[in-house]
């Protein structure tokens, strides 16, 4: 079978493509307005993710700790959730939503964090915080379950469940982008705007793109409201672009509410965006305009300008999170490419029966590999043993040695991208997206035929 | 009364007594906050976990090794990529992390085979690589793995491969100076003594609590190899993992963070009768005094003069150029733990800035001793402040510039305050005396950008001047100002610290026991 999806055959973990659960539901709690996350664990689970956060963008997110320290290790720690909510609250008088967020360390010892939410609601929040709409919500994520991208999927889940309240029908989308950049959202949109439909966003994060004002009030933060969130039971019908970031807080919406929902595809190129289009339309009514087949035809001659001469059968390897490696490689397919090597960065059971997957398993007439709960090694172990040859890897910064060392160009793409200036302004989705990425590759590729001295003439006539 | 209280922190008074400001005639006696303690849960603080402190900042600057963490992926990921702690010989302590990839089914059922699978897969997919760490992460210490009995079995099994064991888990200590605690003890408690160095030179020394940032213990090294010094090992910068066995032979501890690695050298005194001498690379006077005080150690004083002389002459007439044209610039200064008192006395007197406040993430009380001993009246100095403390400090204080970490450089950075890494340097190495010229250049880069004019104008107000033109830093800092004595800007290269790599040196004067 020219394609197959194998787990990688190691046990342990060479250059991981991913982190654990605590930072997807912290990346989706930054995506709410006033609110600031809990982590309840050691300070390095907060500390390195808000670096990481800070790389990416280039900006601060907040989010506390409870700054478990070793007596609470020993003897529970549940009290420093308890201290650290009142702290919170004391010291930030515009937070209401307070999402806590477990590690592995505190499930390890047992802490009861559902238990000592109920204890807050009913005792401090009520004696202390009586004239303040607070919410504390609860949010599993042992990081030795998952990975970032189930703790983004189950925190979302958990938002929609702790909030979503029927009350009457907004004539809004529910619009579940996953983990994607201020860039897409902005993409996003545009094309919602230019279809007449209102949407709600999970979540609306272009206010993560923040300026520097001559008064000093810029800050970044999340822009999705708690009456956003509660009205999500009153969509007209949701559409979440990823299976494996929002798929979960689709199904609950659809199961709960009866809400017709659409479940991807991620609408990366010209054909995912086409489905993505038509699903709008069919769940509002909305015809799709003039102006976006005119968008949709600019986006088409970009890439017919370079499909054939440039990026046919040219060997790609793509890692990062599941539902963007499984969109560009479709994207690539479209694109004459061969994306030969897919790394999925975790051991998520629902890779073995996605219909995606398994259409590339049937229609694929190349040599390719999907890797599941693969690292990055995987790539760069391959590359070195010359297992395979490739002329471009699309991927995040954490693969970037994989790339220069072994000369290979790295078109940066998901998340974290600290390794290039302002990626996280330009948006992979939507036709817009189609454009930026098949120039970005190009543009990638042809850099490298200059420094290669790899028939860098060709570009004279172009 | 020197203690202050934000008013962000009205609600936390125990706050109170971690910052203080020095007041006119008051010593240390009055005027100390305190430090290291356990955290306020909820205040935002900046400091990391016991667990970073020993595999991020001291563990994995080692070049030569495997540095595999047992535990869930997040704390492999989290601590890859995220520091300038460079080697000569192609990085691999940046380029590769290892983790056991412990899942829930090994929390229940243990994580010791995943572990066993995990080491000897790593030694597999880089054979010429013979030396590994193992770090705890809270999961495997919680679930009480015996991490340091498979590490004993795996290297009888495999006698061409060494192990070391770092049992320090994130939740051990209040900081990640506990980190740093841990591993110093770990490391001479298993390792040191456990090689025989071959000592060439007649002058040994251990070159201690250095991490080679962007090069910084390749310049320091290059001095003491130009004093004719043998540098047994460095801990832990650029340093082998061999060469750390064998720290018990050298003749004197050369240490310049006293925070993170004091505990190495205290214990090497005690234990192998090595005195400890406390250095300091940063500054033109302090240099000059570390250098002559090993000079003076083992009667070098020549050599160490011809440094001096050397370096000076190349490198003060470019460090003036900076120094008057930053004179009087504020500076917040908020590092980790050593750079509060490294850096605080010297940038005031080498290059004239005004220190007006000094933060530590994780110093102790001594850091704090040695900081606000030489600090002036109204010198404000936090421990382990929190961002909203921050804020309110940089809005009281009003720095110019602020030298600390990303994400508070991010925060000041919207407050139209520039920041300069104090962690991994803007345009590092800062250690040397080309160093420190580098970081006078990033001061005045920083301060004199017209971005910062930019950034102050308000276009919808109709004051907004439209005919001012670009103004180069220089002419944004004080054209008025002359050149005298041969001074001028920065003249050295992008990167300053390659070239050392292939340089030659005279041979060591030889050990006494072979010229006897």
């Amino acid at each position: 079978m020219p394609c197959e999806i194998m787990e990688k055959e190691r046990t342990g973990i060479i250059n991981p493509i991913f982190t654990c659960q605590p930072c997807g539901a912290q990346y989706a709690s930054i995506g709410i307005k006033d609110c600031i996350g809990i982590v309840h664990g050691g300070q390095g689970c907060v500390m390195f993710v808000r670096l990481l956060f800070a790389q990416h963008f280039k900006d601060n997110f907040e989010i506390a700790s409870s700054s478990v320290h070793e007596d609470g290790a020993v003897f529970g720690a549940i009290d420093r959730v308890e201290e650290a909510v009142d702290v919170l609250l004391m010291r930030y008088p515009e937070v209401k939503v307070v999402p806590i967020i477990s590690t592995c360390a505190t499930e390890v010892i047992g802490d009861d964090i559902d238990g000592v939410v109920n204890k807050l609601n009913s005792g401090l929040l009520k004696q202390k915080y009586a004239d303040r709409d607070v919410h504390l919500i609860p949010i599993h994520t042992p990081s030795f379950v998952g990975s970032m991208i189930s703790g983004y999927d189950v925190a979302l889940r958990d938002f929609v469940i702790h909030f979503a309240e029927k009350t009457k029908p907004s004539g809004k989308l529910n619009l579940i982008t996953g983990w994607v950049n201020p860039g897409d959202v902005t993409a996003l949109k545009h094309l919602l705007a230019e279809m007449n439909v209102a949407a709600t966003v999970l979540f609306e994060i272009e206010s993560f793109d923040s300026p520097l004002m001559p008064d000093k009030s810029g800050k970044s933060h999340g822009s999705t409201t708690i009456d956003d969130l509660k009205n999500t039971a009153n969509a007209l019908g949701t559409i979440a672009l990823n299976r494996y970031e929002g798929g979960k807080a689709a199904k609950y919406l659809h199961d709960k509410f009866d809400l017709p929902t659409v479940i991807g595809p991620t609408p990366i190129g010209i054909r995912n965006t086409d489905i993505f289009l038509k699903n709008v339309s069919k769940l509002t009514g909305q015809p799709i305009p003039s102006s976006l087949v005119q968008e949709r035809g600019i986006a088409i001659d970009a890439l017919t300008d370079l499909t054939h001469m440039f990026f046919a059968d040219k060997k790609v390897a793509i890692y990062g999170n599941p539902d963007l490696v499984i969109g560009l490689a479709q994207f690539c397919l479209d694109l004459e490419m061969k994306p030969i090597l897919l790394l999925l960065g975790d051991d998520n059971s629902g890779y073995a029966t996605d219909s995606r997957l398994l259409e590339m398993t049937e229609k694929v007439d190349f040599d390719m590999q999907i890797i599941t709960n693969a690292d990055l090694w995987d790539l760069d172990g391959r590359l070195k043993r010359k297992e395979i040859e490739l002329d471009l890897i699309l991927g995040h910064s954490k693969g970037r040695w994989a790339a220069i060392d072994n000369k290979v160009p790295l078109t940066r793409v998901g998340f974290p991208t600290y390794d290039r200036a302002g990626l996280y302004r330009h948006p992979v989705l939507g036709y817009a997206g189609a454009i930026w990425l098949a120039e970005e590759m190009a543009n990638t590729l042809f850099v490298d035929m200059e420094y290669k001295n790899k028939k860098e003439w060709i570009l004279n006539v172009w | 009364m020197p203690y202050h209280l934000f008013k962000c922190s009205e609600c936390i008074p125990e706050r109170e007594k971690h910052a203080v400001v020095k007041a006119e005639g008051e010593d240390l006696s009055f005027c100390l906050p305190l430090g290291y303690l356990n955290t306020i849960p909820g205040s935002i603080s900046e400091r990391g976990c016991a667990f970073c402190g020993a595999k991020h900042v001291i563990g994995t600057p080692m070049k030569d090794v495997i540095h595999l963490c047992h535990g869930p992926v997040g704390c492999t990921y989290d601590t890859w990529q995220t520091k300038r702690y460079i080697s000569d010989d192609g990085n691999f302590q940046l380029k590769y992390t290892f983790a056991s990839d412990m899942k829930e089914k090994h929390v229940v059922f243990g994580a010791e085979d995943q572990l066993r699978k995990s080491i000897l897969e790593a030694f597999k997919a880089f054979p010429h690589i013979k030396r590994m760490t193992i770090y705890q992460t809270c999961a495997s210490a919680l679930i009480g793995d015996d991490m340091n009995a498979l590490a004993q079995e795996i290297m009888e099994e495999m006698p061409d491969v060494d192990i070391f064991v770092c049992n320090s888990p994130g939740f051990a200590g209040p900081s990640q100076s506990g980190g740093h605690h841990k591993i110093n003890i770990a490391w001479i408690n298993q390792k040191v003594g456990t090689v025989e160095p071959k000592i060439t030179s007649r002058y040994v020394i251990n070159y201690v609590g250095d991490y080679n940032i962007q090069g910084d213990a390749e310049v320091m090294v290059d001095y003491f190899r130009r004093m004719g010094i043998q540098v047994l090992s460095i801990f832990t910068g650029n340093g082998r993992y061999d060469d750390l066995r064998g720290m018990h032979k050298a003749h004197l501890n050369v240490l310049e963070c006293a925070r993170s690695a004091e505990y190495i050298c205290n214990e090497l005194r005690i234990r192998y009768g090595i005195p400890r001498l406390d250095i300091d690379g940063f500054g033109f006077e302090m240099l000059n005094e570390s250098l002559m005080k090993i000079g003076l150690f083992f009667g070098l004083e020549k050599e160490a003069q011809a440094i001096i002389d050397t370096e000076t002459a190349r490198w003060k007439p470019e460090l003036d150029w900076y120094a008057k044209r930053i004179k009087g610039i504020k500076v917040c200064l908020w590092p980790g733990g050593s750079k509060l008192w490294h850096w605080a006395h010297i940038i005031e007197k080498e290059m004239g800035l005004d220190v007006v406040s000094i933060y530590s993430k994780f110093g102790h009380q001594g850091d704090f001793e040695k900081g606000i001993a030489r600090a002036k009246k109204g010198t404000l100095a936090i421990d382990d402040p929190n961002e909203l403390e921050a804020v309110e400090a940089m809005e009281e204080w009003a720095p110019d510039i602020i030298f600390t970490g990303v994400r508070p450089g991010e925060v000041a950075k919207k407050l139209r305050v520039p920041y300069l890494n104090a962690h991994a340097y803007h345009n590092g190495p800062y250690k040397g005396y080309e160093g420190w010229v580098r970081f006078a250049r990033d001061i005045y880069n920083a301060v004199y950008s017209p971005i910062y004019q930019l950034s102050g104008l308000d276009i919808s107000r109709d004051d907004f001047p439209l005919d001012q033109g670009f103004k180069t830093q220089r002419l944004i800092s004080n054209p008025e100002i002359k050149d005298e004595n041969g001074e001028r800007q920065y003249s050295g290269q992008y990167d300053c610290v390659t070239p050392l790599r292939s340089k030659e040196y005279p041979p060591y004067p030889e050990p006494l026991s072979k010229a006897i």
